[in-house]
């Protein structure tokens, strides 16, 4: 017995070291590495990795993505040498966690094109800021979309409101502070009573759904609140959680995400394939976008609200929306967002009465 | 009130499967084996319940379905928890290790699977939740109680009172309790009386691993849309709670009511205008089951009613 399993047990570890040398002779021509989330998070990863993918498909590219080791600088970069040892050409990489390791590969992989999506390449310190001609780093305007949603809540009735952030990092501030200031002008605009708009605001300091962050909504569901608008990952899924008992609604962020709950109503979008696409489109045009940060919001169509289709408005209207959409793409409406705070009680809100949750 | 209501009710969320977790690690360390297994164990009782429902939603809904996503998960944990027996009555390994290699392993485990048996290839195992129990007929007109225990529920909640009611009887007014307490405490006495030590053990881990199991179901039904292969450290915090309750049924109920009071506190402040308006910083809400929690154990540990043997892997030749 003992005999046939180290047979067994010897068999399988060849078989295993066979496959791997197998596995190595293959080349990825685009590669992305995931975040702390994984290819299927219904968010940023997701987005990017369904980008990257659709394009590659298209243009029959090799294509592959890289999950690193653990959420740090080294095990970015080593996933980042696995890549191009893998013939990456371009690698895509979302999210600002991303920066510091792509300072440092910039320069290791000068031949290699580097698409880093919502931030851009510094040193550890924040001391250096260095964007290589192989680096095209593309910056979100959160807070035009997440503007869009809060105008959007109360144009359509809703008068109590909640922003349920995940980790305050800059992007998750400037959906909070966009939303707020949405609500606010939204307010304004319709000649409501200063301070008749009620937000809750918090972060929630994580990106899980766990039972705190879904008693925190039921709570301010419970205390009147009508709506929340979730940026934070999985912390959305509690939220949603909470709203189906309380029959309240949501708002869902980064992708469209009314198929994940009835009560989602809308959701603030980045067009996270659309600027994968873009780069890789000037790559093999051989005009490879590189060089500088772009910044790109609704003059690029890079934001909006989810499609009418899967909305759940009930006056707001595609007229509404599109004439808002207009005034942001054409400047005529500028969200404040200032990347030093993370506290949304220093914006000037007259109309909105916001309880700033730490 | 309603408020209060509220606060209550959603005590219960956290509570019920702390509950439910720690009497399993009960009925485990009671019969003598460590079984810091238990987060590992919710994952995959977690995993193969939603897993289940997720399968059968299209074909059922409502509370029959919940019942048998019950008896899936209970069934999942137990089949976890039967390796962690091997290895510590069998080949009286460190129970420690093999608790920490299933902690370990249930999570990895439960996305790789996920991802092979899903068609779209993702780890992420979505469910509708259609187990929500506005009103109980009749019994939610009882004032207070009402309130609290049958208005917006689950039948999960229920379940952990009868199991905590079953817990008790069966650990003290039993045979089989006295002698699965006799095995913890001092296995060779047992022995010599004629109670075979090792099949106590494996009944008091295949206890544990399926309320583990369940916990994992009733803790992620009503706080999320789906699961990801993650409980979020309340397996250990099921342990926490299980010695705080030093090892016995009521006192683990009282035990998890206050962590999941105090957590349920430091989540929903914010919703109580009394409570915001103190301009309390939020780390003090958080941290203050934490706080109790040490307190209560500095004061209470000389008096640990651990079982005597726990941990130790029973040897019959050893004297």
């Amino acid at each position: 017995m003992k005999k046939l399993f180290s047979i067994v047990l010897v068999v399988v570890l060849l078989l295993s070291m066979l496959s791997l040398a197998g596995c190595q002779a293959k080349t990825y021509e685009l590669a992305m590495i995931t975040d702390i989330g994984d290819i299927d998070d219904k968010s940023f990863n997701q987005g990017t990795w369904e980008g990257l993918r659709d394009y590659a498909v298209e243009h029959k590219i090799t294509h592959k993505y890289y999950k690193p080791t653990e959420a740090s600088t080294d095990a970015y970069i080593a996933a980042i040498d696995l890549a191009v040892s893998s013939g990456a050409k371009v690698v895509v990489t979302p999210g600002f966690l991303f920066e510091e390791a792509i300072y440092i590969a910039q320069d290791k992989y000068p031949e290699i094109m580097f698409i880093l999506l919502d931030g851009v390449p510094h040193d550890a310190n924040y001391e250096n800021f260095k964007t290589g001609p192989n680096v095209f780093p593309v910056v979100y305007a959160e807070e035009h979309c997440g503007y869009l949603a809060g105008y959007a809540a109360v144009v359509d009735g809703y008068r109590n409101l909640g922003y349920q952030g995940g980790m305050a990092v800059p992007a998750v501030c400037r959906y909070g502070f966009g939303y707020v200031q949405g609500a606010n002008d939204a307010a304004r605009d319709l000649g409501l009573a200063k301070g008749s708009i009620k937000i809750m605001y918090n972060y929630s300091g994580d990106f899980a759904d766990t039972p705190a962050s879904q008693t925190r909504a039921a709570g301010w569901y419970q205390a009147g609140t009508e709506v929340i608008f979730a940026a934070g990952g999985k912390v959305g899924n509690s939220v949603m959680s909470a709203a189906e008992a309380a029959n309240k609604a949501v708002i869902g962020v980064d992708v469209d995400q009314s198929a994940e709950s009835p009560t989602v109503i809308s959701s603030a979008m980045k067009g996270l394939a659309t600027m994968v696409q873009y780069g890789l489109k000037g790559f093999y045009a051989g005009k490879f976008p590189g060089g500088e940060a772009v910044t790109v919001g609704a003059e690029s169509n890079a934001v909006s609200l989810a499609p009418f289709s899967t909305s759940k408005w009930k006056t707001f209207s595609q007229a509404d929306y599109d004439a808002l959409f207009a005034k942001l793409a054409n400047g005529t409406i500028v969200p404040e967002k200032d990347l030093d705070r993370t506290n949304p009680t220093e914006l000037k809100l007259d109309y909105v009465k916001l309880t700033f949750v730490e | 009130m309603d408020m209060l209501y509220l606060l209550l009710r959603q005590t219960m969320y956290f509570s019920i499967p702390l509950l439910i977790v720690a009497l399993g690690g009960m009925f485990s360390e009671r019969s003598g084996v460590t079984n810091i297994a238990l987060e590992g164990i919710m994952v995959m009782g977690g995993f193969t319940g939603i897993y289940f429902i997720n399968q059968m939603q299209s074909q059922m809904s409502g509370q029959w379905l919940l019942v048998l996503a019950i008896f899936i998960a209970m069934a999942g944990g137990l089949l976890l928890s039967l390796p962690h027996a091997y290895a510590s009555v069998n080949l009286k390994a460190d129970q420690v290790i093999s608790g920490t290699a299933l902690n370990m392993f249930a999570p990895a485990f439960v996305i790789y699977i996920a991802r092979m048996i899903q068609p779209s290839g993702i780890a992420n195992v979505s469910f509708k939740n259609t187990f929500f129990i506005h009103e109980v007929p009749v019994l939610c007109d009882i004032p207070v109680i009402g309130d609290i225990l049958f208005k917006n529920t689950y039948i999960t909640t229920f379940l952990g009172f009868f199991i905590l009611i079953v817990s008790a009887i069966v650990l003290y007014k039993t045979r089989f309790g006295m002698r699965l307490r006799a095995c913890g405490e001092h296995p060779h006495a047992a022995d010599s009386v004629g109670i075979n030590v090792y099949k106590m053990r494996y009944i008091g881990v295949m206890i544990s691993g399926v309320l583990a199991g369940l916990g994992g179901l009733v803790l992620t039904v009503p706080i999320s849309t789906e699961f990801k292969g993650a409980v979020n450290g309340y397996g250990f915090l099921a342990l926490a709670v299980l010695i705080f309750g030093q090892w016995k049924p009521m006192r683990i109920l009282w035990a998890s009511l206050f962590f999941g009071f105090m957590q349920t506190i430091s989540a929903a402040y914010s919703a109580i205008p009394f409570l915001l308006n103190l301009n309390i910083p939020s780390e003090f809400f958080k941290m203050t089951p934490y706080i109790a929690t040490l307190i209560v154990l500095a004061f209470s540990s000389k008096s640990s009613k651990a079982p005597k043997a726990v941990g130790q892997p029973y040897d019959q030749g050893a004297r």
